[in-house]
């Protein structure tokens, strides 16, 4: 584990360039470049808005349902791009990692970091704009560096683990799909946790509670919409939110360092059969 | 195992023993299935090269070359073996490896930089001297997509040009730049080799290869052939390629590496039969010996030329000739043809004519011997005419009571070695090793506790090799643990069996207190196929055996040429229609 932190600083130049060529790919030679940060998220936003908050009418207590679903929206979509562009990475980029002693985990991290660098905008949008629009207490924002590290890391240790697998079954991609696609609606991006609390049984609300994904967006929502945490605070505890997703985070780190380790020799084999 | 000098220290790159398995996978849509068999890409390949020197690697398309030089840049592990680098890898593989077409020469300038290993300011200092050396002026700030080919190689030779390393693998790819890049790429390698780097370099350009390398190693089917002089290995190569193409279009078998011929006769009930479509017809054979004079029997290891004389009825296009040696009991012993040796005989016209096959040296061992005769159509299916064993051949020469096939002369040479404490080759292994030569008649006695210490079957450079080439020189090395050997006047002999069991060669000589045998074959005539080695020890003289080590060690023989039989006779054919 010294190990690999070693090796990333030791070889953070190669990181920088990989996250590098990552954001210029994604931006280079397309006009607005830049923009398109923000227009996929506030894309997603507005649809959202319009189909849950003007159609179906879902409502939400805690904050504006507008400013709601950027909290979840933004955030979600970091980890949902990474794990989704991280999966395929290693193979996508078979002509890059098939160099002596290259750390192949380096590509997910990349991805994760762009992804990351994509995010902090809209994210600082959302602050800003909850900055004025709520009321509350504003201590919590000063939380958020914690709580996107932690997110960061989660994201990278599932990306690691993702693309390692996708290199040996390439049906890890549709699982992949099934699995963001269920961890979407499992987690409240677009609905209010005391919907869940009123329609199921208590032991199912528990249970809810438990995904780590939740409890980051919490965090999140804790962060950023001033208010959110005075209101909910008798059905979330702090801890129970923050110690969730750390055990979390550090045990999808750990499998991912495992899974590494027994597969560094060997995935360049894959990647060229 | 034999261990190997794997820490010379004058050694740049040393591999030991080195095997690399891929698992045969089969593509079905997007998903890859697991085919349950496995592809050895390289099996078996000891190499060192010495620091500042260059190692061209030769061989056909998917012969191991590019995987051995995976394995050496570190990027593929081996599976079994060894390898040993010293110093910073480097690796030039196929064009566009670590380059991003989207961003722009400059950007990939470090992007393939830092993933070769190197940091940002060597980068930087080093940056105005690639660009300068690729030459690709103003294109350096396109994106790499509108690059050609060439231009690709530029760019990625001058970057690995410019950083530091100790070894450095190039994969094919020097040929794809214009005579002066590639002149500047050559000159670029040769100061590198001055500089104390070592190269590896695989290139299908011969001229290149001769000038540039040292030495070249010639790959076939994962195995090394040669290595050696670049001139003899270009040799090798183009035989192997000659013949190769000769078989193009034929069954499967021929297309690659001959590993087994025909052993037997078909059918020896046919013997003394003329059978065929007597379109031609075979009149007589006769024996001529070194003088030209005509025989009827002829010393083992003289030369001999046997002359067929025949007729032709009608036109008959694309034929060929063969004549087939067999001993009486039926082992094939040599069966060559003018269409595996590569003639190509337009056409008989009708009328007569002889052709004749010419022995350089006939080492086969005294004993009587059968011929066929036969002239076929361009496949060899159809025989015009075949006197199937219809002629007899007498082998005079010093006693054969033991019934060998083959009387070739060897080398040896004796020497002694202190005492060392001998491992024994387990029973259960020599058994493994050989199941086929379970010689019941003699049994493997532990006698006094003499014991076979190693067994090393070679090339004589020193190469530890289990598959020869037919004709080329091997070399067998043998250590006795010999403390309790102090008795005199002791024989070794020396066998070596084909598979079936049939006794091919053997050979037996006085070994006094001597513990170590290097017995060296200028050329071993053997046809591939499996062999096995046998040893044994008796006294001087009562000649009585004491000692017996059947199947003690086997290996194989493999040929870039068709033949049928068990023994390779160098020969020559002519032929003449009247």
């Amino acid at each position: 584990m010294v190990a690999i932190l070693q090796e990333i600083f030791s070889r953070r130049n190669l990181l920088y360039e990989l996250v590098m060529r990552d954001l210029k790919i994604r931006y280079a030679r397309k006009s607005m470049g830049f923009l398109w940060t923000f227009l996929m998220p506030f894309a997603t936003v507005i649809t959202f808005y319009v189909i849950f908050c003007q159609i179906l009418k879902v409502k939400i207590g805690e904050a504006p349902f507008f400013l709601y679903l950027m909290s979840g929206v933004f955030s979600w979509r970091f980890f949902h791009d990474s794990v989704a562009a991280a999966t395929t990475c290693l193979t996508d980029n078979k002509k890059l990692v098939q160099e002596p002693a290259f750390p192949h985990y380096f590509i997910p991290l990349a991805i994760t970091l762009a992804n990351v660098i994509n995010f902090l905008p809209s994210l600082f949008i959302t602050v800003v704009i909850s900055l004025f629009v709520s009321r509350g207490n504003v201590i919590f924002i000063f939380s958020l560096p914690f709580i996107i590290c932690i997110h960061v890391c989660l994201t990278a240790g599932v990306a690691v683990i993702f693309s390692i697998l996708y290199v040996r079954w390439r049906n890890v991609k549709y699982v992949v799909e099934l699995f963001l696609f269920e961890a979407f609606y499992a987690t409240p991006v677009f609905y209010s946790i005391y919907l869940i609390k009123a329609t199921f049984p208590d032991i199912f609300f528990k249970i809810f509670l438990c995904n780590p994904f939740t409890g980051i967006l919490n965090l999140y929502r804790i962060a950023l919409l001033r208010g959110f945490y005075d209101m909910t605070k008798n059905d979330l505890s702090i801890f129970s939110l923050i110690i969730g997703p750390l055990v979390f985070t550090i045990g999808i780190l750990i499998l991912g360092y495992m899974l590494y380790e027994r597969h560094k020799t060997i995935i360049n084999d894959y990647l060229s059969g | 195992m034999i261990p190997l000098l794997l820490n010379d220290t004058a050694m740049a790159v040393s591999l030991g023993a080195l095997s690399k398995k891929y698992p045969l996978q089969a593509v079905s849509g997007s998903h890859t299935r697991y085919l349950g068999g496995e592809f050895w890409a390289l099996k078996d390949i000891s190499l060192s090269i010495p620091q500042g020197h260059i190692l061209g690697i030769l061989g056909r398309n998917g012969s191991g070359k590019t995987t051995l030089l995976n394995v050496v840049a570190g990027i593929v592990p081996p599976t079994k073996g060894k390898v040993v680098t010293k110093g910073k890898v480097l690796g030039l593989f196929n064009l566009g490896i670590g380059f991003q077409d989207e961003l722009s020469g400059r950007e990939n300038i470090f992007l393939n930089g830092s993933i070769i290993g190197a940091g940002k300011t060597e980068l930087e200092n080093a940056l105005s001297a690639i660009i300068d050396f690729s030459e690709l002026g103003d294109f350096i700030d396109m994106p790499l997509g509108s690059y050609s080919q060439g231009m690709r190689l530029r760019l990625g030779f001058s970057i690995i040009a410019h950083l530091d390393f100790e070894v450095l693998v190039i994969d094919e790819i020097l040929t794809v730049g214009d005579i002066l890049f590639q002149n500047k790429c050559f000159q670029r390698l040769i100061e590198f080799k001055h500089s104390g780097k070592t190269l590896l370099i695989t290139t299908q350009s011969m001229d290149l290869l001769e000038r540039l390398c040292d030495t070249v190693a010639l790959l076939e089917h994962g195995c090394l052939l040669f290595h050696g002089e670049a001139e003899k290995a270009v040799n090798h190569y183009y035989a192997l390629l000659n013949a190769k193409k000769f078989f193009v279009g034929l069954p499967k078998e021929n297309v690659r590496m001959v590993e087994t011929t025909k052993k037997w006769a078909d059918n020896r009930s046919e013997w003394g039969l003329r059978l065929g479509t007597k379109e031609a017809e075979i009149h007589s054979l006769s024996l001529y010996n070194k003088f030209g004079l005509l025989c009827k029997r002829i010393r083992s290891g003289q030369p001999l030329k046997l002359r067929v004389n025949f007729s032709v009825n009608t036109i008959i296009k694309d034929p060929h000739f063969g004549i087939a040696i067999f001993r009486k009991d039926g082992v094939y012993c040599y069966g060559p043809n003018t269409l595996f040796d590569g003639h190509k005989i337009p056409e008989l016209k009708k009328g007569k004519g002889w052709f004749s096959l010419h022995y350089k040296k006939l080492w086969l061992a005294p004993g009587e011997y059968v011929l066929s005769v036969a002239i076929w159509d361009k496949y060899e299916t159809v025989a015009f005419d075949y006197h199937c064993g219809y002629y007899t051949l007498l082998v005079t020469g010093a006693d054969n009571r033991d019934n060998k096939l083959l009387d070739v002369k060897a080398k040896y040479k004796l020497s002694r070695k202190k005492y060392r404490p001998y491992t024994f080759i387990k029973k259960s292994d020599a058994r493994a090793i050989m199941p086929f030569l379970s010689d019941a008649s003699v049994h493997k006695q532990q006698y006094a506790g003499i014991e076979i210490q190693s067994f090393l079957l070679s090339h004589p450079s020193g190469q530890k090799k289990g598959i020869f080439i037919t004709n080329q020189p091997v070399m067998f090395r043998i250590t006795i643990s010999t403390h309790l050997l102090e008795e005199k006047g002791r024989d070794i002999w020396f066998g070596i069996f084909r598979e079936d069991g049939i006794y091919c060669h053997g050979i037996s000589f006085a070994i006094e207190n001597d513990t170590r045998i290097t017995l060296v074959y200028p050329q071993l005539p053997l046809l591939p196929g499996k062999y096995g080695v046998s040893i044994g020890l008796s006294n001087k003289k009562t000649r009585r055996p004491f000692l017996h080590f059947p199947g003690i060690h086997s290996f194989c023989m493999t040929f870039d040429k068709h033949d049928h039989g068990t023994v390779y006779l160098e020969h020559s054919w002519a032929w003449k229609m009247a």
